[in-house]
């Protein structure tokens, strides 16, 4: 028997990006664990990717390119072969390209595998070239990114790996122990030499569970409960003086604007004491030092932006950034050396492109717009890859009836016929991260790591970038940057000569897996103990000097575009801003939907991935909402029961769990639940709307009312 | 239901495990460990760290071990966690052998 174990790392969009061995048998992967060298994923992996050799070879893997027989949406297809499928798809779009302008073709794409020449941007200079509708990739993060850059600007923030230091914890709006679990170690690790952890959710999460208190926040208030912290630490001149005189602007301003938000009013807000609030902001700004981790769900309000604004000041007030494990963690990637210009290829879009932002989905496929040049343009072929929008964007029975438009030409790639590729005309069969080579960055530790390919392609399977190739071939581009070899573009991806990558190579990092950037280590790492915030001033913003440009979503997610930015106004101070659906913002919705939504990531499901696969939903159980028991009691429902969540944007069934995990008026709902693999159809997207959040087009998937109802059977 | 300690560990209750642990899910009593199913977080790692391969994935429990599902459930919610690695039971190193590994 030949049998060998390649190390390659996890593909999926977590923070984490673990270093993964794979071990195979007769070119056969048999499994795979976490790889025990790499200190922060330290071999351990999760309950995603534990079994991940039965994706690669599960029965339903899409193995060869198939074409619609029957009806969109029925799941009949025929086997071509790939000169068919990418004849088809060519032509077709030359003949629409003719007809519409090529504005008609819209990608549509995420982190489905995460590597940087497979990932997010692999598809980028083929669609600029092409002149296609850019996508705007605001899924996450987004709005964070734009409050970060209008605050701190894009720093990797504190090392996860010093949070061994911290005294103080804060973690807000996330749960590590689901969705970050390898950073947990280090946070159990301060805690057990006496650092206070306090978590901020209003849904006492796995994490929750463990703080040593947990603050259950009204959703969509956090920004408010910010605000009242800076209040009481600037008032009660628990302020770090010296370090806002050096490292800040804007302090004065900043003082007289929080006077807004006194903590008794706060406490009215958010449901949190104003006790506590003042026992929160004192205990935060005199334990040193003191660190707050912020999640995604974070800008997933109305709010969402100002609130990240408004935490992202806290640091600087107290002087948390002087330490080693004080500070803010939100995304580590910035400062990975990694050439995004060059995988983006923004100078290849030519003119004025048009902008469609991915969570309006259901809204483009389903109505036309005028575009700049004043034409009335609508969308005609998607090309979707890296992503299921059926299960993961907003309005999901119009995101479907778009998908079912006869008119509309649609091609997916991906490892399965998902919710979203059974509504295409051409399916391609796209490889696993075992099957492929890549580079991988971070967004929650400090290490590059690579992924050796295991193992052939399955099947007729291709790497993204081969896809990309093939399809630049059919279209006849002409640039030999199209044609360039995974090897060569790996070695492009990233700056080598980067003092943060010269201590190694892309020969020693094939052979390590992982390497740590060239930063100081984590006992010794404060990267604004002086300053040296990537801004406009290199300060600390709190009145930003970049928000008189107005709101703008990071070219990074928008194929390196710049351009055509949504540009409503933006205060420069932080402020809080009320949830749009509330009791006393929408009493008229609220008669009928007095109940807020929560849609987090479940434990077993990255963000759609893994939905299909019998593991994890043996673990994940079917598409539930959790009620408090006085919601449940109120409207007679019991634990186990089919219910109906509603809104006025759709509804869908789920079964009933009872709790007091969640607050009252709150219910809980995770999102990544495949239609195929429930028992009913929709799952919880079908309630979520599409409005965007105040900064970065963030989505408002924690600022919607519902109502859950006992479901009639008859 | 999570991962799951099956009879390779009694006798020998090596602790390897609880060093791997990132969530003090393990309890033990004189006999062996036991993982809380409600605290693991399915992160894997004491698999390959168990010296007696005692530990399972639950989803690769085979057919013959089904009974530490409920076992494991039962006793880790009467028991004391375990938060760090303890001495193995005496005669661990033969049972170990006997065992093949």
């Amino acid at each position: 028997m030949k049998s060998k174990t390649v190390i390659g790392a996890c593909p999926q969009d977590c923070p984490d990006t673990c270093s993964m061995l794979v071990k195979v048998e007769n070119d056969r992967v048999v499994s795979v664990r976490g790889n025990p060298e790499q200190p922060f994923t330290a071999g351990r992996l999760c309950a995603k990717v534990n079994n991940y050799q039965d994706r690669v070879y599960s029965e339903d893997r899409v193995l060869h390119p198939l074409r619609r027989t029957g009806p969109k949406g029925s799941g009949k297809f025929e086997r071509i072969s790939w000169d068919q499928a990418l004849e088809e798809i060519t032509e077709r779009w030359k003949q629409l390209i003719a007809e519409h302008g090529a504005s008609c073709i819209l990608p549509y794409s995420y982190l489905g595998t995460q590597g940087i020449i497979n990932g997010l941007n692999v598809g980028d200079p083929f669609f600029n070239r092409l002149g296609a509708t850019i996508s705007e990739r605001s899924f996450c993060d987004s709005g964070s990114s734009t409050a970060y850059e209008m605050t701190i600007g894009h720093t990797a923030g504190t090392d996860p790996e010093s949070f061994t230091r911290s005294k103080y914890i804060i973690l807000w709006a996330c749960n590590p122990l689901s969705t970050n679990s390898h950073h947990w170690p280090f946070i159990d690790k301060a805690r057990k030499s006496g650092a206070k952890l306090v978590v901020i959710d209003p849904y006492r999460s796995r994490t929750a569970r463990l703080a040593d208190w947990h603050l259950a926040i009204q959703p969509g208030t956090d920004g408010a409960l910010a605000l009242a912290m800076i209040n009481v630490i600037i008032n009660e001149g628990l302020i770090d003086r010296d370090y806002i005189d050096r490292y800040t602007l804007g302090f004065e301003e900043l003082r007289e604007r929080v006077q807004q938000y006194p903590p008794a009013k706060v406490a009215e807000i958010t449901g949190i004491p104003c006790d506590d609030i003042v026992q929160l902001a004192r205990e935060y700004a005199s334990t040193s030092p003191a660190v707050i981790r912020i999640g995604v769900a974070l800008e997933r309000h109305a709010g969402g932006g100002q609130a990240v604004r408004s935490i992202s000041c806290l640091p600087a007030l107290i002087g948390a950034w002087r330490q080693p494990g004080g500070g803010l963690l939100q995304l580590s990637i910035w400062p990975f050396p990694v050439n995004w210009g060059h995988l983006m290829r923004p100078e290849f879009i030519g003119g004025s492109p048009c902008v469609r932002n991915v969570w309006q989905l259901g809204q483009t496929l389903t109505e036309s717009r005028d575009n700049d040049a004043g034409n009335r343009t609508s969308i005609k072929s998607l090309f979707v890859y890296n992503s299921n929008p059926v299960i993961m964007v907003p309005e999901q029975e119009r995101v479907i009836r778009g998908l079912e438009r006869e008119d509309l030409f649609t091609v997916v790639s991906d490892h399965f016929v998902t919710d979203t590729a059974i509504y295409a005309d051409i399916v391609l069969p796209a490889t696993t991260q075992v099957e492929q080579e890549d580079i991988m960055f971070s967004w929650g530790h400090l290490y590059l790591s690579y992924n050796n390919r295991s193992i052939d392609p399955l099947g007729e399977a291709v790497s993204n970038t081969e896809l990309f190739r093939r399809l630049a071939k059919s279209m006849n581009f002409e640039d030999p940057y199209f044609y360039r070899s995974d090897e060569q573009m790996i070695l492009e991806a990233v700056d080598w000569d980067s003092p943060l990558l010269k201590h190694t190579s892309l020969e020693e990092l094939k052979q390590e897996g992982f390497v740590r950037l060239g930063l100081p280590k984590p006992d010794e790492y404060a990267p604004h103990a002086q300053g040296n915030f990537p801004t406009p001033s290199g300060k600390c913003e709190f009145r930003s000097t970049i928000a008189e440009q107005g709101n703008f979503v990071i070219p990074l997610f928008r194929q390196g575009y710049a351009g055509q930015q949504l540009g409503d106004s933006v205060d420069p101070l932080p402020h809080y801003i009320e949830p749009v659906q509330s009791q006393q913002a929408t009493p008229e919705l609220f008669a009928k939907y007095p109940l807020k939504i929560l849609s987090p990531k479940s434990h077993t499901f990255i963000s759609s991935s893994f939905g299909n696969l019998t593991q994890q939903m043996r673990q994940a159980g079917e598409q539930h909402v959790i009620l408090n028991p006085v919601d449940a009691q109120s409207r007679n429902i019991q634990e186990g029961e089919i219910v109906t969540v509603s809104s006025p944007v759709g509804s869908y069934q789920a079964i009933s769990r009872i709790s007091e995990d969640i607050l009252p008026g709150v219910v809980v709902s995770p999102v990544g639940y495949w239609r195929f693999s429930s028992q009913f159809t929709s799952t919880v997207q079908a309630v979520n709307p599409s409005k965007f959040a105040d900064l970065g087009a963030a989505p408002t998937f924690s600022d919607v009312l519902v109502q859950v109802e006992a479901t009639n059977l008859e | 239901m999570p991962h799951v300690v099956t009879g390779n560990c009694l006798g020998c209750r090596y602790t390897e495990c609880v060093s791997v642990c990132p969530v003090e899910c393990f309890h033990f009593d004189d006999t062996m460990n036991y993982i809380d199913p409600d605290v693991c977080i399915d992160c894997g790692g004491c698999i390959p760290a168990c010296p007696v391969n005692a530990i399972y994935d639950s989803y690769n429990l085979p057919e013959e071990e089904m009974r530490w599902e409920a076992i494991n459930q039962e006793r880790s919610k009467e028991l004391p966690v375990l938060s760090a690695p303890i001495d193995p039971l005496p005669g661990a190193d033969e049972k170990k052998r006997e065992l093949g590994l």
